[in-house]
């Protein structure tokens, strides 16, 4: 069933790009505290984001730690202060760097990209570029240019209704059907990614725009003026990173409903911008900013792990342990990419970055359990005994201290493999 | 030329349609039901619904009752290094594969990470014991999950690894009275895989 989709998917994706592919028409900067009219377009589109708002509250993957939260919050009101009470921002759990708001005001802030952003400073430079887009109401341009191709695209949405209904009749049974549509999901979400598109899909001039407005707003709320181009050239060479070569053919997004990368063009045009402009020292705001997600690290590097790129997650976790901050968890992490990955020679990698993860007070405690059953598999007995001990010690109330102790009592009998 | 654009689209999907007649559910009659090289006694009649399951590789079957929202159960033939529970949709967008030489608790993350790549979130494992698997030694763990709606899932789940092939039985279902309601089904079925 999926070899059969999917060819119909990237047609489909093409058929979404070139409907985009049109000038935007014009849209005047917003107000603010306005709410449009039900009958207006932008009335409507207000409508569907509130739906959409409806279900990202509701959604499990949603973050709800309430001071992160506020702390993002706080972020987009020293940004936007004339926009207080219009913007509403949530923190989603979801490994991809995006950020995304809607004409309503809503928007999203995944966990992918804090994890990415390493100050205060390229975290309001990514959430000033959002702010600009709303302002200058790119969504309602974007839509007005939809709008002008509405023919091709009920074109697509046709074709998908009638790929998910034919094959949920041919399932047999209404339990089944179920399954089938998840499968047809796949291009249910890609109509429903293509008309996110169209909102937050902004043409290449809003793009560069939004890049200006959000380096104005940091820089006139106090934040670092080369953080976003800074930003910028760490996606760029974390993209070139990839395990998958069509990810690294790829140029970096800045979010993934973005259709214009992040090209070179965009890093200079912030460099300019910020030489005309005294840079700040960032050491302490990146050990604040780091204070800030700590709580949350090792999840969302578990999250991160799960893509299974883990040459970008390699990349990610070499930033970050940059900073000289939680070296332990880090290199924790990085050992489990390599376990993970198991090419060639990674799974020594993997036995001792956990012997080095085990060398710092921060290492999560399953660092000496791995480290046992990678250091037997390299014939290490002393070695394997030594950190399944220490695991024990540090974890009396592990779910699996029984399947650690079977293997400690194998090694004193001298029949552990 | 927008008649012939939806036309061109329709054509493959009446394609489609005509080929997915074909797909159906079976029974799962109660006695001994053979996936494989592997056996599991079923307590009760069960629905086969593996033909109709989508990213679903050629040795996992999955039977139900209530159909799959309300009640899964996975069961594999012996898995291969380099083969997956969940079957990837793109190269970029690997599952989990099982590798030779996994110890016991890459075992249980490679269930747990598929039971993730099937979309559920926040999968946890507890109550980690031992399980035989006719002579095997294998392991036995509960899951915790929620579906991306909030619903909260239940699962039990058996893994072995038989002569380098691994053999999985998982069980899913909504904590709320559907999993309760099958679980002696599911111990009588775990407590009887045979290989070979």
């Amino acid at each position: 069933m999926p070899r059969v989709l999917r060819p119909r998917a990237k047609g489909l994706a093409l058929l979404a790009a070139a409907v985009l592919a049109v000038a935007p028409a014009g849209a005047q900067p917003r107000a603010p505290h306005l709410r449009p009219t039900d009958t207006s377009d932008e009335g409507g589109i207000w409508a569907l984001s509130e739906k959409a708002e409806l279900a990202a509250r509701q959604s499990v993957e949603r973050n709800r730690d309430p001071a992160l939260n506020a702390y993002v919050t706080g972020v987009v009101a020293k940004l936007a202060p004339e926009y207080q009470g219009d913007i509403r921002v949530y923190v989603m759990d979801r490994p991809f760097f995006n950020a995304q708001m809607a004409p309503n005001g809503y928007g999203e802030v995944w966990s992918g990209l804090l994890l990415r952003v390493q100050s205060e400073d390229e975290l309001a430079f990514v959430l000033g570029h959002e702010v600009g887009h709303f302002a200058e109401n790119h969504s309602i341009e974007a839509y007005r240019t939809l709008k002008a191709r509405l023919g091709a695209t009920m074109a697509v949405q046709f074709a998908v209704a009638a790929v998910a209904m034919g094959a949920a009749v041919n399932a047999g049974s209404a339990q089944g059907a179920n399954d089938i549509m998840r499968a047809a999901g796949a291009l249910n979400d890609l109509l429903y990614l293509g008309q996110l598109a169209a909102y937050f899909g902004y043409s290449r001039e809003n793009e560069v725009e939004a890049d200006g407005l959000g380096f104005k707003r940091a820089v006139a709320a106090g934040y670092d003026p080369a953080a976003g181009a800074s930003l910028w050239r760490s996606l760029i060479a974390e993209t070139g990173s990839s395990s998958f070569k069509r990810v690294r053919d790829q140029e970096a997004r800045a979010n993934i409903f973005s259709t214009h990368p992040v090209s070179s063009e965009r890093v200079k045009a912030l460099d300019d911008l910020a030489a005309k402009t005294p840079t700040k020292a960032s050491t302490a705001d990146r050990k604040a900013y780091r204070a800030v997600i700590r709580p949350h690290l090792a999840a969302w590097l578990k999250d991160d792990l799960r893509r299974r790129d883990y040459g970008q997650s390699l990349a990610l976790i070499d930033r970050l342990a940059a900073e000289g901050e939680d070296q332990g968890l880090l290199t924790f992490y990085r050992a489990e990419a390599y376990r993970q990955r198991r090419g060639e020679g990674d799974l020594e990698l993997a036995r001792k970055a956990y012997a080095q993860a085990g060398t710092y007070p921060d290492a999560p405690v399953a660092t000496w359990r791995t480290l046992g059953d990678l250091t037997l598999q390299a014939g290490d007995r002393p070695g394997a005994k030594a950190a399944y001990e220490t695991y024990l010690a540090r974890a009396p109330q592990a779910q699996d201290r029984w399947l650690v102790e079977a293997s400690l009592k194998k090694l004193s009998e001298g029949s552990a493999t | 030329m927008i008649r012939t654009n939806v036309v061109r689209l329709l054509a493959p999907c009446a394609l489609l349609m005509s080929l997915s007649a074909c797909v159906s559910v079976t029974s799962a009659p109660a006695g001994p039901y053979k996936i494989g090289t592997a056996t599991v006694t079923l307590g009760h009649e069960w629905s086969d619904i593996s033909a109709i399951m989508f990213a679903r590789p050629a040795k996992v079957r999955l039977l139900s009752m209530d159909g799959p929202l309300l009640n899964r159960l996975y069961v594999t033939d012996g898995l291969a290094p380099g083969e997956f529970m969940v079957k990837p949709t793109a190269k970029e967008r690997p599952t989990p594969t099982y590798r030779a030489g996994m110890a016991p608790t890459e075992l249980v993350e490679f269930v747990t990470d598929s039971v993730a790549a099937l979309d559920y979130q926040r999968v946890e494992t507890d109550n980690l014991r031992p399980a035989k698997v006719g002579s095997a030694d294998g392991l036995r763990f509960d899951l915790k999950a929620k579906t991306k709606e909030g619903l909260d899932i239940s699962g039990a789940a058996q893994v072995a690894d038989v002569n380098g092939k691994l053999y999985v039985v998982l069980f899913l279902a909504p904590s709320e009275h559907y999993f309760a309601a099958e679980l002696p089904e599911v111990e009588t079925v775990l407590g009887s895989v045979k290989v070979g």
